[in-house]
This record gives C-alpha cells, structure tokens and sequence, in this order.
C-alpha cells in the first residue's frame, strides 16, 4: 500500500519536473507578477504571492505560498521592508537555496530606485507608525519606476537564462517605450490635477503623486498603519476646506465610512482605486492599472 | 497644436520632476550600502526583546495552579522540578510573565540561527538556542540546539504568541507550562508533492518537567539520553486564495521515572510515557486592513500513556489520559479581534497500580477573550475562564479566572510562521 502512494506521489514529481524547461518565477505583489510577464513573455511560468486584493502589508505566510516558493527559480520582492512579517518564514519553510536573499534567484527592484520619504534616521522610532527605515516602499505606482523595474528584471532574467537574455532585453525595451507613449495620455488627462491637492487614506500614493504633480495634503491615517481617529479626521476636514480638496483616494481594501464622514462635510469626492494589478477586472495588467487610476482620478 | 501643448506638459513635468528630486536629494540622505548604520545592521543579528505581563485573578480556595497537580489522573506524582521561571505560577495580582530577548540572523552561507533568553524576576533561562540549515537538498532541513517541538500546532509557539493568555489545559498538564522545549535535533522533509506535506522527526534529551522525568535515587538507573523521540506530519490539502487548512498527526515516546511514597513505603518507578494526537487550523485572510473579518480556528487531541516498572520489585504503574481544546478567533473591529476557547481533559483517565484499576473524571474549561492591538508591537487582551475541575476525592470545583494582559515588543520586526 505504502509502496504503490509512494510510486503516486514519485509520478507525480516527475509531471512537475517535465515542465522545468520554463523559468519558474514567483514575484511576492501582483504588479511585479504583471511587469515580469511581460519582460518573460512566454519563457516564463510567473505567479504572484499577493493578489492584488490583499495588502501586502499584512499578508501571512501560509503552507500555499511555500508551495509556490518551492519551486521557483526566480523569487522578485519589492523590497524596503514591505514582505517584512512574512517574506523569510515562507522563504525559509520553502528549503528553496535558489531563492535566498543574496542568491541570484533573489531579485529586490528597490536596489536602484530613487526612493523617497526617508525618515531621517536620528529621529527614527516606532512612535512614528508604520514607517520604514529605507524609505516609502510604494514606488512601483510610478510609471516611470514600471521602467527601471522591467530592466532589472530583464537583466536579472537574462543571468539566469542567458540564451534568451537578448529577448528579455527587448521585452522590456518595448515595455518602456508602450510606458512612455501612454504616459503622454495619462500626463495630459492628469493636467487637470497638476498642482492640485488631494487627500490619500495611507501612504501608498506618494511616487504617482509626484510623477503627476499632484500635491497630497494629509492622510487619513494619522500615521501609517494607524486607523482614522475623530481628532485626525477634524483635521483632515479643516484641510480639505483650507486648501479646497477634491479628492480623497484610496486603495479599495480600505473601508471608506473615515472618508464618507469628511465628505459629509466638506463635498470631497471618493475616488477608489487600486494601487495593485488584479484587484479590479479593469486593471489585468500594469498598464491598464495606471490607466484605471487615471480614469478614476479624473472622471 | 493639441499634440504640442501636451508636449510641453511633459516637457514641463519632467522639469518639474527633476527640479523636485534635486531638491530632494539636497534634503535627504539616501542610505547607500557604504553607510556605517546600514551596513553594520545588515551584519549584525535582528534583536528584538518582548515584554509580557498582566493582571490575573482566581477565585478557587486553595488557589488554582496548586489545584492543577492536584486533577485526578493528571496531578499526584507531579515533581515540583525547581524551574527558573513558570508560566503557570499565576498570583493574584500583577505578573510579570517574562521579558524574552530574541536574537537572530543567517550565521553564514549554510545556517541560520536564533537565541532566545527568557529574563524573569527569579532568573535567567534559555528558552531557545539554534541553528538550521539553510541549503540542504532535496527539501529537507535540519536543527539542532534547544528548541520548541513542531508537533502539534500551539507547542512550537512562545507564550506571546498564543491567542489566548494561558496555554490550553492538557498541554499546561501533560508537558508543564514550558511545552515540549528541550535540547536535540530536529529532521524535516519538505516532500516533493502537490500539496503541501512535510514531515518531522526530533531526538531530544528527554528532559520535561511532567512527562519525561528522570529521577535522582540510587535506586533508579541512570538512563543515557537522548531519551525522548518525536515524529510529526503536517498536511494542507487546499491552496484557496483566501484560506488555508492545515492538518497534523504526531506522536512520541520517551523514558520516565516515578517515586511514589505511598503507606510508609517508597516505590521507585522507570519505563515509557508516550503520546499521540491530531491537530488542524483553519485561517481564513479577509483582504481587509488592520485584520477585520480574520478569523482563525485551531483544535487539538492529544492522548498519552504510560507503562512504568518497578525497580527492585514487580509492581507496575500505568495510565492513559487525554485532552482536547477547540478555539476560535475573529476580528470584529479594525485592531479588535475576540475568541472562545472550550476544552475538555480527562474523557479516558485511568491509573492502574497493584493490579488495580481507577477511573477519575473530567474537567473541562470555557474561555473567552478580547484583544486589541493598537500596533503591531502592541497589545492589550482581557480574558475570562470558567472551568470544573475533578480533584478526585475532593470533589468537583468550580472557578473563574480572570486576566487583562498587557503584550509589547521593542526592537526588530518580527515575522510569523503559519
């Protein structure tokens, strides 16, 4: 009986290593997932460890994400602390020595971003909120970051499979170049905002803002991680009538009573959208990500 | 003339761009990875020191953790092992359970490893001390040191990490208020199957303060360790996108002494104890920020039996009891989350001595709780029991306990197994 699930279980290994000819690519939020799928093309199995409905924040590590790390050849994190709470259990549990910090199978894209809203490190302290030490890590919602992101990847992949490393290459050359002729649309659609000011729930919009030159006046959360309070959002009000807001924006995982009370007040608009690819049917791919967060932002 | 006008915008955005960043890179000091602070913190081990304390109140007559040697089946032969610190000396009043220091990092290219000392007011314990391989092949992984056991789901985790202020009653019973925590080596297999199944195997010294005793009476052998071996697997069937339910079996078998004074006369006792049980978890990830709509349920069986001999005569001692917990979490508010435990021990609890067989009763415990967790370093439970406990001869009684726990951590972030 043993004998006969043992040789089962023996087949059933052989069926997943038959498909080894493709670069197994696990990427920890679903917008590095879009952006890898294009670079790879078809060269490439890519899944993405958060869907894009769940905040990569607080995700937990989970028997089904070890199955995912197990096997990749590739593992590609945001990086500056967001996969903090989870990335190294599922890592570790995986046995995967491919894919360990450091190891070639390791790929952090944060590595040559400009990142922004460091805390200065001798004021650093927990007191502050959810803050990370190496900067705001939500830098992938700038179109312009898609870029630098897909040529890492591409270079990335190409070490690993340096056969095919001229394809990647390509791949994310014309992915820059689609960027770069959307972002004449979404600039243009944008202009609207140029120099407007809005109201965020968390600090997730800061590298989209910049790119568009939209000025965010104040969070709901009075910190990171720290739910609206009462006293904050009195304040939240009072900016929003000070600087004439429009807009409050926000990832759809959050509940929107916080924004619903200010706009009682004050007639702001809430704009939901999501920071991630998949969270939306309209947002399948990085692209159509940005261009719903355009749509939303200015219909 | 439209074409050129958006031009210009993205002509005078990029400006605008570069002007800002300028500004920027003026202001803020972009950590590279020359930086003194940075490049030593990568070295240096994550430390993190958790603090655990809280209100407690009971309402028994002889006060409750001296009634719990005392639960018919469970109780009688227990030996008050002079533990440093322990979880289950709760006072009415203010305790300070521990202060646990963590440290831990990758040694080098093939371990990885962590310490944690537990400070209490009476002294200093290591509660863990280990490295694990971190390139082994073919899926399996191996540690050695001193650590908790894997088996099961809630003896692998430290006491602030229970849902929960106190461990559930048939492992506080059966293994003491530590778990299963002794020094050893540890196998695992991750096998290469669709679903996920891992496998486990430990040898441990074999000291525990209530199932693997050994004894000091010259009348006793001395048994070489290791003297205890535990086998574990765990299974999740299902990869849902929400959810996962995972699944144990385990068991485990090791050498145990006994000194029984009974009618003037002292019996020296050596032999096995072993156990066995399942356990499942279930955890349901509502997308939701600040853990709304979570929810997680966990329950436990865990059956255990011994066979003693007497030395220097032919007597012999036996006994089987069991015991099982079920509870569940839920996150009702943003930050709030509240839960109901219910156990039972003692449903087979039997000793058998001189060829004559006793049956005692059950006890059981009903809990329920309320957290809040005003960050992810901090956070305030209240918690109620109620539970009967079977003295045996004594009868039956009934108490209420009470706690309001206070949990914060200072230092690294930590990061959570399933």
């Amino acid at each position: 009986m043993f004998k006969k699930t043992g040789m089962l279980w023996l087949g059933l290994a052989a069926t997943a290593a038959s498909y080894a000819g493709k670069l197994n690519v696990v990427t920890t939020t679903s917008d590095l997932a879009s952006i890898t799928e294009v670079v790879a093309g078809d060269l490439a199995k890519v899944s993405s460890i958060c869907s894009g409905n769940q905040d990569p924040h607080h995700l937990q590590a989970r028997p089904k994400y070890v199955m995912m790390a197990r096997k990749a050849d590739l593992w590609i994190r945001i990086g500056m602390e967001l996969e903090i709470g989870w990335e190294m259990p599922v890592i570790d549990s995986s046995r995967n020595r491919k894919i360990r910090p450091g190891s070639p199978g390791h790929l952090d894209t944060s590595k040559n971003i400009k990142k922004r809203a460091i805390p200065d490190a001798n004021q650093l302290s927990r007191a502050m909120g959810d803050v990370h030490a190496q900067g705001n890590p939500h830098y992938l919602i700038d179109p312009e970051n898609a870029k630098q992101v897909a040529g890492e990847i591409a270079e990335r992949l190409g070490e690993l499979d340096p056969k095919n490393a001229e394809t990647y290459q390509e791949n994310a050359a014309a992915f820059s170049s689609k960027i770069d002729e959307k972002m004449v649309g979404w600039k243009s659609a944008m202009a609207e905002l140029d120099g407007k000011s809005v109201v965020t729930y968390h600090k997730s919009w800061l590298y989209f803002c910049e790119q568009f030159g939209v000025h965010i006046a104040i969070e709901l959360e009075p910190k990171p991680g720290i739910p609206p309070s009462p006293k904050h959002l009195t304040r939240v009000i009072q900016t929003v009538a000070a600087e004439d807001i429009k807009i409050i924006l926000q990832e759809p995982w959050y509940s929107t009573k916080a924004a619903q009370r200010v706009a009682d007040k004050t007639g702001v608009r809430i704009v939901t959208a999501p920071t991630y690819t998949g969270s939306d049917p309209e947002a399948g791919d990085y692209i159509a990500l940005i261009d719903l967060i355009v749509k939303r932002l200015t219909e | 003339m439209k074409h050129l006008n958006s031009t210009a915008m993205v002509l005078a955005g990029t400006l605008l761009a570069i002007n800002v960043s300028a500004l920027e890179a003026s202001n803020t000091p972009v950590p590279t990875h020359t930086d003194s602070t940075s490049a030593l913190s990568a070295f240096n081990p994550a430390v993190s020191a958790i603090v655990d304390m809280y209100f407690y109140h009971e309402d028994s007559e002889e006060g409750l953790s001296h009634m719990k040697e005392e639960i018919a089946g469970f109780g009688g032969h227990g030996h008050d092992d002079e533990h440093d610190h322990d979880h289950g000396g709760k006072e009415n009043g203010f305790n300070l359970n521990h202060i646990e220091l963590t440290f831990s990092a990758e040694v080098d290219n093939y371990f990885k490893a962590l310490a944690n000392v537990a400070i209490s007011e009476d002294g200093v314990e290591i509660e863990e001390a280990w490295a694990e391989t971190t390139g082994l092949p073919w899926g399996f992984q191996a540690k050695a040191g001193k650590f908790f056991s894997n088996f099961g789901y809630i003896n692998a985790q430290h006491a602030h990490a229970w849902d929960f202020s106190d461990q559930p009653l048939i492992y506080e019973l059966s293994l003491g208020s530590h778990g299963l925590n002794d020094k050893g080596v540890q196998l695992s297999w991750l096998a290469p199957t669709p679903v996920y199944l891992l496998f486990g195997a430990e040898i441990f010294q074999g000291d525990n303060e209530r199932m693997y005793v050994q004894e000091e009476a010259d009348e006793l052998p001395e048994n070489d360790g290791p003297r205890l071996g535990v086998g574990w697997v765990k299974l999740a069937p299902f990869q849902f996108e929400k959810s996962e339910l995972q699944l144990g079996l385990f068991g485990a078998s090791g050498s145990h002494q006994e000194i029984h004074e009974e009618g003037g006369g002292t019996n020296y006792f050596d032999g096995v104890n072993w156990f066995a049980g399942a356990d499942a978890v279930y955890k349901f990830d509502s997308g939701k920020a600040y853990g709304q709509g979570d929810a997680v349920v966990q329950a436990e069986y865990f059956y255990r039996n011994k066979d003693l001999d007497q030395e220097g005569g032919d007597e012999e001692v036996s006994g089987a009891q069991d015991g099982y917990y079920i509870q569940g979490t839920y996150g009702i508010l943003p930050r709030w989350r509240t839960g109901l435990r219910w156990e039972q021990v003692g449903l087979t609890n039997e000793e058998t001595e001189e060829n004559v067989t006793e049956e005692f009763g059950k006890s059981w415990r009903a809990s329920a709780m309320l957290d809040f967790r005003p960050s992810e370093f901090s956070q305030v439970r209240f918690q109620v029991s109620n539970g009967d406990y079977d003295l045996g001869d004594e009868g039956v009684e009934n108490v209420w306990e009470a706690f309001v726990q206070l949990t914060f951590s200072i230092g690294a972030h930590g990061a959570h197994n399933f």
